[in-house]
């Protein structure tokens, strides 16, 4: 059952019921009091025409010592005349109870007559076709008899006012009762709408729409509750999104080491083919035997350069505090003059924070690619200064260059900005993929200025030491 | 002489193709970057060209822009090997395409199926004084017709295509039966010994150990 629903019902269930216990309280009090009034009159009435038969009995002549029964009967009638507008209704018994005197209508069992004695005076509320009366029964003490007077008062009009009220109530409630069951269903849709948009929500995310968000229409429970709702959505959408895009990055990835892994075998298994098929002239079986070597040196170099990035992807580097000389000094000793190249050492003595051989690896592969990209008898400047942030690295060269739109992707795996002349110098199209991975784990990241044909500047910055090197 | 231009960043692969086509009676000329491709296709009259996807200057498709208006039969090699690449390639006009890497026979036999349909091929194949008529698919050896079943024709042809080449058993049997080869070889040694008998090329067509048959020609 919905849950709007369920609201809806328990409160018309207690409504109706209060409304039934307090309409019936208070139309009952209201008739209780009437009923009190009416009785309450009726025994004065009784009080009233005892006294008026006494009266009455005390002018009949002093002949008779006994008031007779004909006189009592002449009394009586003359009372029953006195009340005629009212309705009185009288009945008039002797001692044995017998009736000496009874009005027209009057048709009562003699119930009452015989619980009333000579001091006591009772009464009882009787029905008596769809009319109700308040019989009324005292003794009265004239001249030397006892005679019991009874009388009747028509009540019908507070039992009459009785069904009226109720009836009367009944309508009123379910009047009421309706046009609550009106506002409670707007006011349970409108409480609950939260949890219904909060569903809502929840069904379109799960079925992949993720960037759909709960609106947020109060600020009670269930108002937070969307917000944090739509928060952890928001949470989870980023995380789906990071997801999808390292998916992204990881196929594009299994896209370019395909295409290059593809490029050497199509070689390797082309001419290992024609070794085995043909029967080729010296100098064609060492062209197919070279290529074969050097293809196949192609893949070796792109097998150990992914594994230097896997392997830098998942070490957890140790960092040391070290000095700046060392590493250069390496540096001058391996690139001294080579590729008929001229390096440029210039840098400042400091401590750096830094796992030394993978920061090695670093500047090997910038400079190797520096190299790359100048032409014979270039020039390829390697700096290292400190700054405010730290201490920087830089790789200058003054060669081919990168073109503007290439420069966001020169990072990527297989990227090359030239690739027959990487080829040529026996590149994978990896270094900076991995000087990338090696400058994350030291929360440092590849500065790259370039300009088509002018050449280019690698830099990055490392955490200074806190202890000065005084030397 | 046919002539083929061969357009690939990679020279090594350059190369292969060349040496195959050459060796197969083709002439070829290589060149690996798609502008200067672009320049020669406006200068000189090529029958066939193959083209790489992935070259510096201007791509495949690019290339493909400036041959489509001179109806010259193009085959994609290529090392992508999407279906959205190939359709691509061939909805441009492509006639056919390799992906990467390539068995050189196949790559002889889809030169040679497309070069067929642009009607530029011989359709005359001879070895000595035996005479194969493709189109007919008739076979004269010294002027009297041999009768040869399906099969025997289908590695003649092969054999004629690549004269002097040593020819494994699997290629011979897959390019001809289109199945996969199990190991079995007693179906083909069988065709191939029935083919000598027909032909009188017990000395020509021989057995290379553990290879496979190679058809000899001075």
């Amino acid at each position: 059952m919905k849950f709007s629903l369920k609201i809806l019902l328990w409160t018309m269930t207690v409504m109706a019921l209060a409304l039934g216990f307090s309409g019936f309280y208070f139309v009952n009090f209201v008739f209780e009091t009437s009923l009190s009034r009416e009785v309450g009159q009726a025994k004065d009435e009784s009080s009233i025409l005892g006294f008026a038969f006494e009266t009455a009995a005390l002018s009949v002549p002093a002949k008779y010592s006994v008031l007779p029964d004909n006189t009592v009967e002449e009394i009586a009638a003359n009372l029953e005349k006195g009340g005629q507008s009212a309705g009185r209704l009288l009945r008039i018994s002797d001692e044995e109870k017998n009736a000496l005197y009874v009005s027209d209508g009057f048709e009562m069992d003699e119930a009452l007559l015989m619980r009333t004695e000579e001091d006591t005076k009772a009464y009882r509320i009787i029905r008596s076709d769809d009319h109700y009366y308040v019989h009324t029964g005292t003794a009265v003490n004239a001249l030397n008899r006892i005679l019991y007077l009874e009388n009747l008062k028509d009540v019908s009009e507070v039992f009459t006012e009785r069904a009226i009220g109720f009836s009367l109530y009944r309508r009123v409630t379910l009047i009421m009762l309706c046009a609550g069951l009106f506002v409670m269903y707007f006011i349970s849709s409108m409480l609950t709408k939260p949890v219904r948009l909060l569903t809502e929500a929840t069904k379109r995310m799960a079925a992949g729409d993720y960037a759909y968000r709960a609106k947020e229409i109060s600020q009670d429970e269930l108002g937070e509750l969307t917000r944090d709702f739509n928060s952890m959505a928001g949470a989870l959408e980023q995380n789906i999104e990071k997801l999808r895009e390292e998916i992204d990055a990881k196929e594009e990835f299994m896209g370019a080491f395909a295409h290059e892994l593809k490029t050497p075998l199509t070689a390797i298994i082309g001419y290992a083919d024609m070794l085995r098929s043909h029967r080729l002239d010296e100098e064609k079986s060492i062209l197919s035997a070279n290529y074969i070597y050097t293809e196949g040196k192609r893949l070796e170099t792109m097998s150990l350069r992914l594994l230097d990035i896997i392997i830098a992807g998942k070490e957890d580097a140790q960092l040391q505090t070290v000095s700046v000389e060392p590493v250069f000094d390496y540096l001058k000793e391996m690139f001294c003059a080579r590729h008929e190249i001229e390096f440029h050492y210039t840098y400042e003595q400091c401590r750096i924070e830094a796992e030394v051989s993978l920061i090695k690896t670093v500047l090997v592969n910038l400079i190797d690619n520096a190299c790359k990209a100048s032409e014979d008898n270039g020039r390829v400047e390697v700096s290292g200064c400190a700054v405010d942030s730290g201490y920087r690295f830089a790789v200058r060269d003054y060669g081919i260059g990168i073109p503007q739109a290439e420069l966001h992707k020169i990072t990527k795996a297989f990227y090359m900005v030239d690739k027959s002349r990487a080829r040529s110098k026996n590149g994978a199209g990896l270094g900076l993929a991995l000087c990338v991975q090696i400058l994350n784990i030291h929360h440092s990241e590849l500065h790259i200025e370039s300009e088509a044909g002018k050449g280019s500047c690698f830099s990055f910055v490392l955490t200074k030491s806190e202890v000065r090197d005084e030397s | 002489m046919i002539k083929i231009l061969i357009v690939d960043d990679e020279k090594p692969i350059c190369d292969l193709i060349d040496l195959n086509l050459s060796s197969a009676g083709y002439h070829c000329v290589t060149v690996q970057d798609g502008l200067k491709a672009i320049e020669m296709i406006e200068q000189e009259a090529f029958d066939l060209i193959l083209l790489d996807i992935m070259l510096p200057g201007a791509d495949g498709y690019d290339v493909m822009e400036y041959i489509r208006p001179l109806d010259i039969p193009v085959i994609f090699i290529t090392a992508k090997h999407e279906v959205k690449d190939r359709v691509k390639g061939l909805k441009l006009g492509a006639d056919d395409y390799l992906v990467k890497p390539f068995d050189v026979v196949e790559l002889v036999a889809r030169v040679e199926a497309v070069l067929r349909r642009y009607n530029k091929t011989e359709q005359r194949l001879t070895a000595g004084d035996v005479v194969v008529d493709l189109e007919a698919r008739r076979v004269v050896k010294a002027g009297k017709p041999v009768v040869l079943t399906n099969k025997e024709f289908g590695l003649l042809v092969l054999f004629i295509r690549n004269k002097n080449v040593a020819l494994f058993r699997e290629t011979l049997y897959e390019k001809v039966w289109e199945e996969e080869y199990y190991g079995d070889s007693r179906t083909l040694d069988l065709h191939v010994q029935r083919l000598r008998k027909k032909l009188g090329w017990e000395n020509n067509l021989v057995a290379v150990y553990k290879v496979g048959y190679r058809l000899e020609e001075s």
